[in-house]
């Protein structure tokens, strides 16, 4: 077994599972929260926070994170009694369960880079279990009110609340139902009196005034019902009521025993969400498209030998027609991938509510957050690069935009800030995100003297200076009218790195925002980079078969073969020669002096390109080169390698084509 | 009067319809291209844009000149490409009267091989408007190897 269980991917799958669990639960919470705080109980939600807490226990045991699984039990038997009560968690609950979701997150991280795992928190496990009896009573041990829907339907969620709450020890919820009758009011018992009397000895919740069928025992076809909560005994409060003692119903009491250790479980498995998704490693997307990569350089082949088909007169009028529908096709597959690498915008910011909680908290600032991702998607490989950039424009609006609530009210602006971030998808394949604060604006004037440059006319000037990489954080980050903490940061990710625009509006006093625009989708890869004739090219690395170190090789330069523009020669290995070209001839670039050679493989067979130096390793963003002035063989796109200039990126395999077309040509 | 952006070719004086010319950039060098026809001095990138910029000297069959402070990347859009042209200088801007726009003289439709649709005489220059559609190519993107 050992060797058939893969850890690395087993704990890959954790991770990612754990994360989303994270992530669910927050958000479950902070809805919880909200709803708490409007009065509207969810069970809806206490029910999704805790299956998610529950998988998260149960894939933190399978993996051994014991703290997790620790924390999580404490949470989840919480939830589990929330639940069955049918009781709103109280405030204090909340806040014990986002402490306990950062633990587990802490404990993932850890487990994430292999660090020790921290014990699970004592405090906190201790104070959640002081939870469960204290705020027993209400939150915990009280069972559904069993009334029937037409009386439910007329209590209020604080009335349902109060006859919940009243529950402890002794304390139950009942139902007394009040007849009046022309004999009782001869006795002086009338629902007035009643409500006297059974106040004394009771708290009434509410008093129901309903219609019976007439009958003997109500001639006034009128019956009062009060529920209440209380400790006298049934024999009290019947004789209160003047009704028999049998016809007391109790609606709610206290679980006996208080929770029954084996609580079963929730209805896990009948209310799993009907989901049609699985999850797939972005790895595998990437093989997807690799292999698409492949097939568009074999129909490219394809295209030139029908191009040549028809050049030696041959009808290709049918093969033109199938090309052309397997260009769409292609092109259709490709979108397909692409669109399997989309995340949803709103997905991307589900933990944006969690962490403006604890950064506004810390800095003792009210902040109301707007999230609007509509159905905006980002490739996965854009959204991992622009949401720190995204954290980083939301921490700068708390930490120097945001006012403090007193500040705020001396402004006359209403005590807590907001932030809004909306999103959506443009026309031109890009994503417009704005991240906007009603906070103080930025002071120009104060930003100038700490860069020491003129005041900046306007906010596209404003922009620039602070992202100047000069501008650094040490002098401006205790500046609250100030705005330049890693603004550079902002601007390389978004501007250089991904190729989207940055934009600023800002109004002293009255607020910031910053608008980006950045594609939906951009190709990553690892590449090699290397000079070739001065000018620097990088290939993708998984092309690449190996490097030679041309110093030593043995090469045969093969006299040319014809009329060939570029000489061939050969690269002498152990067991076979590989035709080597040099890629500055290729190119007609000035050759400096080969130092090595790229081997790529096509069709089980070598090529190898002779370069003047080997640079370096390293991950681009690449961009496709679209115009058709531009878009030539041999070259896929470009990337910026900081620099600020394109590099291209060259595509050797097709390059390739180039080396066996005359021979092949020459067949034909 | 229409807003036309002006800019130099080898002394002579050329305009672009300001409503084509997204914006002017100086130019410190491209990134050449393999393989792309002589014209097309390379890819820049502008304002988070990688574009291809067509040398209009190299497009006119002039004599190269390096490039100096005043050499100008003209943006122009067109449909949806992008495409740069790279003039010696472009320090103008001006309203000129369309209705001064007049076929060209047979000499300078040979000289300038279709690329001048009509010249203007304003003050005592001759401006050639040129056609930008012509100069970037007429392909259309996305077309099929």
């Amino acid at each position: 077994m050992a060797e058939t269980f893969n850890r690395e991917e087993f704990v890959a799958g954790y991770l990612a599972e754990a994360e989303e669990h994270l992530q669910l639960s927050g958000a479950s919470l902070l809805r919880l929260e909200e709803s708490l705080n409007k009065g509207e109980p969810q069970p809806r939600l206490v029910r999704e926070l805790f299956r998610s807490l529950h998988t998260l226990k149960g894939l933190s045991a399978m993996v051994g994170i014991e703290p997790v699984v620790a924390i999580s039990h404490e949470m989840e038997t919480i939830l589990r009694l929330a639940d069955q009560s049918g009781s709103p968690l109280a405030a204090r609950a909340i806040e014990l369960l986002l402490a306990g979701l950062k633990a587990i997150e802490q404990r993932v991280r850890s487990f994430a880079k292999r660090e020790p795992i921290p014990a699970a928190p004592k405090q906190l496990i201790q104070a959640l279990t002081e939870l469960v009896p204290v705020a027993g009573a209400t939150l915990v041990r009280v069972q559904r009110l069993s009334l029937p829907a037409e009386l439910q339907t007329k209590l209020s969620v604080s009335e349902k609340g109060q006859l919940a709450q009243g529950i402890g020890p002794n304390q139950r919820a009942l139902r007394i139902d009040f007849t009046p009758t022309p004999e009782r009011a001869a006795r002086g018992l009338t629902i007035t009196t009643v409500r006297e009397r059974v106040g004394k000895i009771a708290d009434i919740v509410k008093v129901l005034p309903g219609s019976v069928p007439k009958s003997a025992d109500s001639p006034g076809g009128l019956v009062f019902t009060l529920l209440v909560v209380s400790a006298a005994d049934d024999a009290q409060l019947a004789e209160a009521a003047d009704i028999a003692a049998d016809r007391l119903v109790i609606i709610a009491r206290e679980a006996e025993p208080p929770y029954p250790p084996e609580l079963p479980e929730l209805e896990i498995v009948d209310e799993a969400p009907q989901s049609d998704s699985i999850r797939v490693s972005v790895k595998r997307l990437d093989d997807a498209l690799e292999s698409l990569s492949a097939l568009v350089v074999s129909r490219f082949r394809l295209s030139r030998a029908v191009t040549r088909l028809r050049e030696s007169g041959s009808d290709v009028r049918e093969l033109t027609q199938l090309l052309n529908e397997h260009a769409r096709e292609i092109r259709q597959l490709r979108t397909t991938i692409t669109r399997a690498r989309m995340v949803s915008m709103a997905q991307l910011l589900e933990r944006v509510p969690m962490l403006v909680r604890g950064m506004s908290k810390s800095v003792g600032k009210q902040v109301r957050l707007k999230i609007d991702a509509g159905r905006a998607e980002l490739d996965k490989g854009v959204a991992e690069r622009i949401f720190p950039a995204i954290l980083h424009l939301i921490r700068n609006a708390i930490d120097h935009a945001i006012e403090l609530p007193a500040e705020r009210e001396r402004l006359g602006k209403p005590s807590e800030g907001t932030i809004s971030i909306t999103c959506f998808e443009r026309a031109d394949n890009r994503l417009e995100l704005c991240i906007r604060d009603d906070g103080c604006g930025i002071d120009r004037v104060r930003v100038a003297k700490k860069a020491n440059q003129p005041v900046p006319p306007d906010d596209a000037t404003l922009l620039h200076l602070i992202t100047r990489p000069g501008l650094s954080t040490q002098e401006v980050v205790n500046d609250r009218s100030g705005r330049g903490m890693g603004m550079d940061i902002v601007k390389r990710v978004a501007v250089d790195t991904l190729g989207g625009e940055l934009q600023l509006t800002t109004q002293q006093g009255a607020g910031t925002a910053f608008t980006l625009r950045i594609p939906l989708s951009i190709s990553i890869l690892d590449s090699l980079s290397f000079l070739c004739g001065e000018q620097i090219f990088v290939v993708p690395l998984a092309s690449v078969e190996e490097i030679v170190e041309l110093g030593s090789a043995n090469i045969l330069r093969s006299p040319s073969p014809g009329k060939r523009e570029v000489p061939i020669s050969m690269l002498r290995r152990r067991d076979h020669d590989i035709p080597l070209v040099t890629l500055a001839s290729l190119f007609k670039l000035q050759k400096i002096e080969t130092q090595s050679a790229v081997v790529v493989m096509r069709d089980q067979q070598r090529f190898a390109f002779a370069v003047d130096k080997m640079l370096g390793q390293q991950e681009v963003v690449i961009r496709p080169l679209e115009d058709p002035l531009v878009k030539v063989p041999g070259v896929s796109g470009t990337t910026d390698l900081g620099d600020g200039r394109p590099t291209l990126v060259l595509d050797l395999l097709s390059l390739t084509s180039l080396m066996i077309t005359p021979r092949q040509g020459a067949r034909s | 009067m229409t807003l036309h952006v002006l800019f130099k070719v080898a002394d002579a004086d050329y305009a672009l319809p300001a409503s084509e010319v997204l914006h002017m950039e100086s130019f410190v060098g491209a990134t050449r291209v393999p393989g792309t026809q002589p014209h097309v001095a390379g890819l820049v990138q502008i304002r988070s844009r990688v574009i291809p910029v067509v040398d209009l000297r190299a497009r006119f069959c002039l004599p190269a000149v390096p490039n100096t402070l005043d050499s100008r990347v003209l943006v122009v859009k067109h449909s949806e490409r992008v495409v740069g042209v790279l003039a010696d200088s472009a320090r103008e801007v001006l309203y000129i009267d369309t209705a001064l726009f007049k076929p060209p003289p047979e000499i300078v439709v040979q000289q300038a091989a279709g690329y001048v649709t009509s010249v203007a005489q304003v003050g005592n220059r001759l401006i050639m408007l040129m056609d930008s559609r012509k100069v970037i190519g007429e392909e259309v993107l996305h077309g099929d190897h």
